[in-house]
C-alpha cells in the first residue's frame, strides 16, 4: 500500500515541508512583501542604471489590465485552460484502458 | 522570468528574437511531423503542454527570498517530444501572458521564448538524454530533467539581463540577477519536479504505449517500471 502510493506520498510531503517551510520564514521576517521577481528584476535594473521606472517605455504598446482582479481572472482562466486539456486527456486514456 | 515590456534594450530585443525564430519554425515542423506520424501523440501533447498553462500561471511564494515566481513544467515536453516541440508550447504561453497579462510583452518575447522555451528545456532534454540508458532511476530522470529545465530558465534570464545591462561588469550584474531570479526558484524547482514526476508515473501506468512508440524511455525501461507499482 505504502510503497505503490510512494510517488503520491512523497508529493505530498514535499508541498507539506514547503508550506511548513514558508510559514515559519514569512514569520520571523515580518514585513516580506513576496512581490514579483519579475518586478524585482524590473526594479533592479532602474536602480543599477539610475533610470527611474517610469521611464522605462514599452517598445512595443502593450495592454495592461486595469487592476489585480483582472490581471488574477486571466491567470485563473489560463490555469483553467491547462486544467482541461490535463483532464480531458488523462480522461480519455483512462476511458481507453477501462474498455481494453 | 519574464523580462518586462520596456526593460530590455530594442538591440538585444533583436538578437533574442533572431534566436527563438529559427527554433520556432523547427519546433512546427517537428509538431506537424510527430502528430501526423502518430495519433496518440496528440493527448501525450494535450497533457504535457496542459501543465506548462497550469505550472506556469501558478505565482508561488519563495521561502528562500521572500519574492513569488512560477515554476515553468516544460521539462516534461522536453523529455517527451524534445526542446523545439517545448519551445513552441512555451511561446504560445508567454504570447498569452504578453498579450493579455502585461507579464513580459512582445518587444521581450523573443528572450523570453529562448529563456523558458529554448534553454531551459534544451538543458532539461541534455540531462534527460544523458541518463536515459543508463541505470539510472526513470523516475530520478525525469525529477533531474524538470529541475534543470526550471531552474536553467532563470540562470538564462539573469543571463539575458546581466548581457543587456552589465552595470559593475558581466559577473557582478550576473550575480545580482542570479541572486533576485534563480535563487528564488531553487525551492519552486523541486516541488514542480516532485509533481511532475507523479504525472509522468500516471502516464506510464495509463498510457506506456505511446511512450515506447515515440522512444522517450527504452522498453525495457517502461516495462520494469510498470511492473514496479
Amino acid at each position: 500500500m505504502l510503497r505503490r502510493y510512494r510517488f503520491e506520498i512523497l508529493a505530498i510531503i514535499t508541498i507539506l515541508a514547503f508550506c511548513v517551510l514558508f510559514v515559519y520564514t514569512s514569520s520571523m521576517s515580518g514585513n516580506a512583501e513576496f512581490a514579483g521577481s519579475d518586478d524585482i528584476g524590473s526594479s533592479q535594473i532602474s536602480r543599477m542604471t539610475g533610470v527611474p521606472e517610469e521611464n522605462f517605455h514599452p517598445l512595443i504598446w502593450q495592454w495592461v489590465p486595469p487592476s489585480g482582479e483582472i490581471e488574477s481572472a486571466l491567470f485563473a482562466l489560463q490555469a483553467a485552460v491547462g486544467g482541461i486539456f490535463v483532464g480531458w486527456f488523462f480522461g480519455y486514456w483512462k476511458g481507453l484502458k477501462g474498455r481494453e | 522570468m519574464h523580462i518586462m515590456e520596456g526593460f530590455l534594450p530594442w538591440q538585444w530585443c533583436l538578437l533574442w528574437w533572431f534566436i527563438a525564430l529559427p527554433c520556432l519554425a523547427l519546433g512546427v515542423y517537428q509538431l506537424k511531423k510527430v502528430l501526423s506520424l502518430d495519433r496518440e501523440a496528440l493527448p501525450l501533447l494535450g497533457v504535457v503542454g496542459g501543465f506548462v498553462f497550469i505550472l506556469s500561471s501558478l505565482k508561488i511564494p519563495s521561502p528562500v527570498t521572500m519574492s513569488c515566481s512560477h515554476p515553468t513544467g516544460t521539462g516534461l515536453p522536453a523529455i517527451a517530444f524534445g526542446p523545439w516541440i517545448t519551445a513552441v508550447i512555451g511561446a504560445i504561453v508567454l504570447l498569452f501572458q504578453a498579450l493579455f497579462l502585461a507579464h513580459g510583452g512582445l518587444s521581450t518575447l523573443g528572450a523570453n521564448t529562448v529563456s523558458m522555451g529554448i534553454a531551459g528545456p534544451l538543458v532539461g532534454w541534455g540531462v534527460y538524454r544523458a541518463l536515459r540508458d543508463t541505470r539510472v532511476n526513470l523516475y530520478a530522470t525525469v525529477f533531474l530533467a524538470a529541475a534543470f529545465a526550471d531552474l536553467f530558465t532563470y540562470v538564462v534570464t539573469s543571463l539575458q539581463l546581466a548581457l543587456a545591462y552589465p552595470v559593475g561588469g558581466f559577473w557582478t550584474a550576473f550575480a545580482v540577477f542570479m541572486g533576485i531570479f534563480a535563487v528564488t526558484q531553487v525551492p519552486l524547482a523541486i516541488l514542480e519536479s516532485v509533481i511532475l514526476m507523479l504525472v509522468f508515473r500516471y502516464i506510464v501506468q495509463l498510457r506506456p504505449g505511446i511512450l515506447i512508440r515515440l522512444k522517450v524511455f527504452p522498453g525495457s525501461k517502461i516495462t520494469a517500471a510498470r511492473g514496479d507499482a
